[in-house]
């Protein structure tokens, strides 16, 4: 039986990484590019190790661009965002999945429709409400668009409707209500859920670009995606600064991931109690 | 305990969403402007101005400080958006009134805003101005902001199309240099010497770029792309068919440039930066990435571009305008004003940022990049064919890079590519009346 | 008929239709109040714009906010004979037809092993997420060396073995299988975090039993994986083609608005972007969003209704 999982295992493992290969392969790219000249950068054909390695690409492009007001507003805008997005789509994935409401098929409709059109669309009439709160040029602009999330609502819909009923009814006959039922019972039942939302918004404020460098003004007020892109000119574009202010910027969230991860391990260990 | 408190957190979120959803009314963006613009009063004011070039920012901004200098209760905030979303954000900006005061324009979108009265109209102004004269800078370059018989903008600076050269290639070779002397016959000629295939080094660069590529060639032999009075297009001209099929042949037939295939894989400075075409055609623009490149810097220089039957280099430049809406209108042109003076043109030359359009002042920048032989640009200023435009151009541009593109790909010969973009374009220039 | 009798409701007795409790009436009340903030944020930030751009769709030559002159159907008429719709629509669908089966089966896969127990899991799991996070620019600068017909990877490698590459990127055949073999690549991530989240809940005790009864992987996986995590793969099966139907940003990195080799691999939305805020031509733009709204609600209708048939709720 050992044997048999062992070589399970290394056959796994082989499997993995030669798909871990081709998933590395852009770092790798944007590592080589962040350490090359500019003229090694744009070399045909391409090198592989750096000629020569120019670590002052990392500090150029620090000193370039306040990176610790890019983090912060980063952390804030992914904070609220997380938090908002979480918690209501949470609430109203639980109703979508476990009351029978009437509207209730035509109300998700709505939801899901927001999925179904290209973000561009959003932009200008986005600024005109940013606009009329006065929320031009904050932090509160970036948050903004992220408050609310359709995809949130769908995935937790998804795992509050794989729920067993017997749980429910059972509080139900304990005389609960259905918030106590949602936020005592439910809830920490999708907690995996949760955590994959948390990483999904997470994910999606940190790349979006458009959007904060339509709505904020000064270079303090961006976060770390569009913070970068202004390493962007109209004709050229320094990519070894831009690949080295890139590397910079992944580190929160790979940290983030790294962390939430875990949270999916301890997952394992609580899930079997649940009946 | 955790409950508790991410219970209280909830209803501090959804209470704190609600109020703030619900609540609507403009609370007003914070300035420190007064409400109406006062003409005699010192308030404080403080404009925005936006670029999109985060390498000219120090020269707008020194532009800026030595504004305030003379005018102290001015002060000027410069906010830089990357070309890629400035348009964005500028018509953003504008749906929702909130263009900055001042602003760069380029000639793509000039006309857009212009004719929605987006634009303050500066003629009267211009007239009256001691410190802006319009006869110092290109006439080109005026009228490309001029719509009506009023003026828009004023010009910031120019750029012109030269060619560059890999001295190494041709010292390899023994051949000498480009110069002004060059036309049609010899590049191609050089072109072919130099393509090596073995070595898979190219002559020349033939792209499928208009500004940079093949307008130039049109003007050389004498035909157009738009007419002068922006209401038909050139390319059912017989000179301008003829330019057009000598750049085609030049990847086509003669295979002394890499083929539009290629390109798509490859881009022209790539190849010019990585030694492996000894010729190709670059704007003023690319000064500071080449610059900014070792093996450029060290094996390649410019000189004028060839000519055909005449002498033409496409350029362009960009303006500076106010918006028709901004709330300091006297303040705002004081600073376009001063924009157009000489001091300031002297400041951006020797700050490096872009070839002043201010007569005169080209050597501060030429002096500023010493590395190359930049006085080629200005130089070509006096055979200068300003970027072609028209209201539409934004739909005729893209129908000139469909048919371009199938000509340069071999799909469809020059004759037949270029009377069917004639047909599209005069359709679309017709739809302006 | 079933009469609900609770203490307080004797006037339910009463009445014909005791359908609607003053316990249901709770339930409604709690369900209204928990998805107000989602559906009211949704409709400002987002279905009001839809709106917006079903307006403009009906109008010409609008900007900076005016719709311009009123045109009825003539931007959805012309969308209906234009070839460029026709070609793009027709891209959009095979990119979607072929890039989705084969980025969930690898993704399933991969989350599938990831959720064994092996050794450096959390490692494997960072690395399989890194192209999400890995900057747009490199990944595109990546992919065109790869695809780079003279000095690309993959050329290079084919011609190991004696085979000459083709033009990946500008040839009518293999330009759409790059944008493809981009887009399973780069969905692969995603879809793995949320297929780990759904295997995680499915209860050990089935597995358990099934090794008792001596199943074998295989068994196990179609037995007891695969129906317990289709709610999951509904949501990823959903998700992955709204946002397939949908690709653009690597069309626009890697092809640009010019490059030979477009008009094999644009989209519907890259034709949305090009003429809204490229060719200043907001109303025909919008008139393409719509359409491509129209597929996909009608696409997205029909998955719901087929849920029932294959979607197993615990």
């Amino acid at each position: 039986m050992n044997r048999k999982k062992r070589s399970n295992h290394i056959i796994i493992h082989i499997i993995l990484i030669i798909g871990a290969i081709g998933m590395l392969l852009p770092l790798f790219w944007m590592l080589k590019t962040s350490l090359v000249s500019l003229a090694e950068s744009t070399k045909i054909p391409p090198t592989f190790i750096p000629q020569e390695f120019m670590w002052s690409n990392y500090s150029d492009v620090i000193n370039l661009l306040p990176f610790g007001k890019f983090y912060i507003n980063t952390l804030l805008m992914i904070l609220f965002r997380v938090l908002g997005s979480v918690f209501f789509s949470a609430m109203a994935a639980y109703a979508f999945a476990r009351i029978k409401f009437p509207g209730r098929n035509l109300l998700f409709m709505i939801v899901l429709i927001q999925l179904m059109v290209p973000s561009q669309i959003f932009i200008i009439p986005q600024y005109m409400l940013a606009s009329k709160l006065g929320w031009l040029n904050s932090i509160k602009a970036l948050i903004m668009p992220g408050i609310v999330s359709a995809f949130g609502t769908f995935l937790m819909r998804q795992f509050f409707m794989n729920i067993p009923d017997e749980l429910e009814e059972a509080a139900i006959l304990d005389g609960c209500n259905r918030w106590q039922i949602f936020s005592k019972i439910m809830l920490p039942l999708t907690k995996s859920g949760m955590v994959s939302l948390a990483i999904f918004t997470a994910l999606f404020a940190w790349k979006d670009l458009m959007w904060p460098l339509v709505v904020n003004m000064s270079i303090d007020k961006m976060p770390l995606s569009a913070g970068l892109a202004s390493l962007q000119g109209q004709y050229s574009t320094n990519y070894p600064q831009l690949m080295a202010g890139s590397v910079i910027a992944i580190l929160p969230m790979l940290i983030i991931f790294i962390v939430f991860q875990k949270q999916f391990i301890e997952g394992i260990a609580t899930t079997g109690s649940k009946n | 305990m955790k409950r508790n408190f991410k219970k209280l957190i909830a209803i501090a979120l959804s209470t704190a969403a609600m109020i703030t959803v619900l609540s609507g009314c403009g609370s007003e963006t914070t300035s420190d402007a007064p409400k109406k613009s006062d003409t005699s009063t010192k308030q404080p004011v403080t404009l925005t101005y936006a670029i999109w070039d985060k390498n000219q920012e120090p020269g707008m901004k020194a532009i800026a400080d030595a504004f305030t200098q003379e005018n102290p209760n001015i002060k000027v905030k410069v906010e830089v958006t990357p070309w890629n979303q400035y348009w964005t954000k500028l018509e953003a900006a504008a749906t929702g009134g909130e263009l900055p005061d001042v602003f760069w324009m380029h000639v793509n979108n000039f006309l857009k805003y212009q004719s929605n009265g987006l634009l303050m109209d500066i003629t009267d102004r211009l007239k009256d101005s001691k410190d802006v004269d319009l006869n110092n800078f290109p006439e080109g370059l005026v009228d490309l902001y001029t719509a009506d018989e009023k003026k828009y903008a004023i010009p910031k600076d120019y750029d012109t199309i030269a060619l560059w050269y890999n001295k190494t290639l041709f010292d390899q070779a023994n051949i000498p240099y480009p110069d002004d002397t060059w036309d049609w016959n010899k590049l191609l000629e050089v072109a072919q010497k130099l393509t090596d295939p073995s070595k898979g080094i190219y002559g020349f660069s033939a792209p499928q770029i208009d500004q940079e590529g093949y307008w130039n060639f049109i003007y050389q032999n004498g035909g157009y792309v738009i007419s002068e009075d922006r209401k038909k297009s050139g390319y059912d001209q017989e000179a301008t068919k003829e330019a057009i099929q000598f750049y085609a042949d030049l990847s086509l037939k003669y295979k002394v440039s890499p083929t539009i295939q290629q390109f798509a894989d490859t881009s022209s400075n790539q190849y010019f930066e990585s030694g492996k075409t000894a010729m190709c055609l670059a704007g003023s623009w690319m000064i500071s990435e080449f610059g900014a490149n070792d093996y450029v810097k060290q094996n390649c220089d410019l000189t004028v571009i060839p000519h055909g039957k005449e002498k033409a280099s496409i350029y362009n430049g960009l303006g500076n305008a106010v918006s028709a809406k901004t709330k300091h209108p006297e303040e705002a042109w004081k600073f376009l004003e001063f924009m157009g003076t000489k001091e300031a043109n002297m400041i951006q030359g020797q700050k490096g940022a872009a070839i002043p359009a201010y007569k005169g002042c080209e050597s501060a920048w030429i002096d500023f990049n010493k590395g190359f032989n930049v006085k080629a640009y200005s130089d070509m200023l006096e055979y200068g064919v300003i970027y072609q435009n028209s209201k539409t151009a934004p739909k005729w541009s893209e129908s000139q890079k469909t048919y371009m593109t199938k000509i340069l790909s071999g799909q469809v010969s020059v004759e037949d590519g270029c009377n069917q973009l004639a047909k599209e374009m005069n359709g679309f220039l017709d739809s302006e009346k | 008929m079933n009469t609900n009798i609770s203490k307080n409701n004797i006037s339910s007795i009463v009445t014909k239709e005791p359908k609607v409790t003053k316990k249901k009436l709770q339930d409604y009340g709690w369900a209204y109040l928990m998805i107000a903030p989602t559906i009211i944020g949704l409709i400002i930030l987002n279905i009001w714009p839809i709106f917006y751009t079903l307006n403009l769709s009906f109008h010409q030559n609008g900007d900076f906010g005016s719709s311009g002159q009123f045109v009825g159907l003539a931007n959805y008429k012309r969308l209906l004979s234009d070839p460029n719709v026709g070609s793009a629509t027709l891209n959009t669908f095979k990119y979607t037809l072929v890039s989705v089966p084969i980025c969930i089966i690898l993704s399933l896969l991969i989350a599938v092993l990831l959720n064994t127990k092996i050794k450096g899991k959390t490692i494997y799991r960072t690395i399989y997420f890194l192209p999400v996070i890995a900057a747009p620019a490199a990944i595109a600068m990546v992919w065109k060396w790869l695809f780079n017909a003279d000095f690309g990877l993959i050329n290079y490698l084919l011609s190991l073995v004696g085979i000459h590459g083709p033009n990946w990127i500008t040839s009518p055949d293999t330009a759409l299988i790059s944008l493809i073999i981009i887009g399973i690549w780069s969905g692969i991530g995603y879809n793995m975090v949320i297929f780990l989240a759904g295997l995680q809940d499915i209860p050990k005790t089935f597995y358990e039993a099934a090794d008792i009864d001596g199943a074998g992987p295989f068994s196990k996986f179609f037995n007891i994986t695969i129906p317990l995590i289709s709610p999951t793969m509904f949501f990823v099966v959903m998700t992955s083609i709204i946002s397939s139907l949908q690709v653009f940003d690597y069309i626009y990195m890697l092809w640009g608005t010019d490059t030979i080799g477009l008009e094999y691999t644009q989209s519907l939305v890259f034709l949305f972007y090009k003429n809204s805020f490229l060719m200043n031509d907001k109303g025909y733009g919008s008139a393409i969003a719509m359409f491509l709204l129209v597929i996909i609600l009608i696409i997205t209708v029909i998955q719901l209704k087929l849920q029932k048939k294959w979607v197993h709720y615990q």
